[in-house]
């Protein structure tokens, strides 16, 4: 292939100084992009004993980034207690009164300790950061 | 020389850099960090790919308790990896060890002999059964609703076929001798959470009633595809209700409790719970205004879904693609899969892959030859033994269950000369 790419180019009249990647008329090669993109750090298992404990590695935690704002510190708090605040990430933008309702069946269904005050400004928190006119993250 | 004549389309001024050749090439985006108001557009959910353990990297939507969805790619057999598997649990204290020298099943109750069973009596002391059968969350394709509801934003992934070994619970209870006027079987894991006791937010229990049919063919399983189940998929012993929804399959099961009177627990009484209208249907008007009656979820309407090609990349024209998916439903066998390229004017059989028992995932496939470059809507339809047909209406229910419209994908076709 590139013996015939040698034959080609030349005969096309143009120059070209590709460095690293390759363009010809026929194919492109050689881009290469962000590795951002997909990237995953690889881990090494733990060590194993004989006895009848089978075990496995502690799970990791991926701490999601809260929107900055009143009440975010009373959010990771009360709300990180009993999971991960990625279950406030991973919701779709739920309008006002469905954050209302989220927090108040946690309280009320679930038993989570949190006093009225803190829960009024956890539940603004979220009206604030989390609905559909003004999630950004 | 005709290559040559290609190149001569371009302006020799306009010959891009190295460096700028990148941009020439249609590079993938990174996905966003959340979809909606509108309906999550990606056959996956979109979290990032993370590695737990015992796991291939799988797609996160939360970490504690650990949540992970099975890429789209892994459905191409019929059978899906134990380290692809998708993971759900509900509460934080999911175990990381569990010492089998020290673990029983117990079963006890409303019972004349309660047992306490260790592994290796579970595999020895009873004739071992298996049964391929597919494992779904209720909330499958969550991220499809409209409006969107709370609650894990599962893509399309929240499903698994295995090959599950084990015994049948059936002989678990004989051997306990249920005593007359029980009602259901209860069934607790080795998951707990923070919460008062008692509570939703302390134990996660299920219950089957014992005259259900799905309780005569659930399985005690050990093995999953012929190998111990990854302890985030439950551990030494998982229940398998082979046509249900995964709610009823607990995982880490260490208690069978028979009960007299009906289970009034929590993920009996409220959660888990769908309304008792033709699909499941209700509106959010209706919500409002009380609600419909409520039945606890149960059989998987039947699905299916197209996995290859997956629109990521272009198709020649004229070339011969062979279109690749699985069907199931939790009512019974898959007698007829069907694919239409013409917005559903038109519906052709695709062949059934090979039949690896009722409550499995079938896989089908189907040749398409498209001659034009252009656009194309694949979409891909099943039938079970029961007659049910996919339907394209959507459902909407405020837990966000039981979603089996039918599946599209956008295709390209580009041009050859």
């Amino acid at each position: 292939m590139r013996k015939r790419l040698r034959v080609l180019v030349p005969a096309a009249g143009l120059m070209l100084t590709a460095a690293g990647t390759a363009l010809f008329a026929q194919f492109q090669s050689g881009s290469y992009g962000s590795t951002k993109t997909s990237s995953l750090e690889q881990t090494v298992h733990p060590q194993l004993s004989r006895d009848g404990n089978f075990s496995v590695a502690p799970f990791p935690s991926f701490v999601p980034e809260l929107a900055e704002g009143e009440g975010r510190a009373e959010t990771q708090g009360f709300c990180a207690a009993c999971h991960s605040t990625r279950y406030i990430t991973m919701q779709p933008p739920l309008p006002a009164a469905t954050w209302d309702a989220e927090v108040n069946k946690m309280i009320k269904t679930f038993g989570a300790p949190i006093p009225d005050v803190s829960a009024k400004k956890i539940i603004s928190y979220l009206q604030e950061h989390y609905t559909p006119e003004n999630r950004k993250q | 020389m005709k290559l040559l004549s290609a190149a001569g389309g371009l302006a020799i001024g306009k010959w891009p850099h190295a460096g700028g050749f990148a941009q020439q090439l249609p590079v993938d985006k990174e996905v966003e960090p959340f979809t909606g108001p509108g309906p999550n557009p990606h056959w996956n959910s979109v979290g990032p790919y993370v590695s737990e353990p015992q796991k291939a990297p799988l797609i996160l939507l939360t970490d504690r308790p650990v949540q992970l969805e099975t890429p789209r790619s892994y459905f191409q057999s019929a059978f899906t990896p134990n380290d692809a598997f998708y993971v759900r649990w509900h509460l934080s204290d999911i175990p990381n060890r569990v010492d089998l020298p020290e673990w029983r099943l117990r079963i006890e109750g409303s019972v004349n002999k309660p047992q306490t069973l260790s592994l290796s009596d579970l595999v020895e002391k009873f004739k071992p059964v298996s049964v391929t059968a597919v494992n779904q969350c209720s909330g499958n394709s969550r991220s499809r609703f409209q409006p969107r509801v709370a609650g894990g934003q599962w893509g399309n992934g929240a499903m698994g076929n295995a090959m599950w070994t084990g015994v049948l619970l059936r002989e678990l209870l004989d051997a306990a001798g249920v005593k007359e006027g029980s009602v259901q079987a209860q069934f607790q894991g080795l998951e707990t959470g923070p919460g008062p006791k008692g509570s939703g937010s302390n134990v996660f229990l299920k219950s089957l009633e014992l005259s259900d049919s799905a309780l005569q063919e659930a399985v005690v399983a050990y093995l999953m595809n012929g190998e111990p189940l990854p302890m985030l998929n439950g551990f030494p012993v998982r229940l398998v209700v082979p046509g249900y929804f995964a709610t009823y399959w607990m995982k880490c099961l260490t208690w069978i409790r028979v009960l007299s009177t009906p289970d009034e627990n929590f993920w009996m009484k409220t959660g888990y719970r769908v309304p008792d209208t033709p699909r499941g249907n209700t509106t959010p008007e209706e919500m409002k205004a009380g609600g419909a009656k409520t039945v606890p979820i149960s059989r998987m309407p039947v699905r299916s879904f197209l996995i290859s090609p997956d629109g990521s990349s272009k198709i020649p024209a004229g070339m011969n693609v062979t279109l690749r998916g699985i069907a199931f439903s939790g009512y019974g066998k898959i007698v007829k899969v069907e694919i239409s390229d013409d917005g559903a004017k038109t519906w052709r059989a695709a062949q059934l892959g090979e039949d690896h028992g009722a409550y499995s995932f079938r896989t089908w496939e189907a040749r398409w030859t498209p001659k034009i470059p252009g656009s194309y809507t694949l979409e891909v339809r099943a039938t079970d033994e029961k007659g049910k047909v996919q339907p394209d209406e959507p459902v909407w229910n405020p837990g966000g269950y039981l979603w089996n419209k039918i599946e599209k994908q956008e295709v390209v076709v580009g041009k050859v000369s």
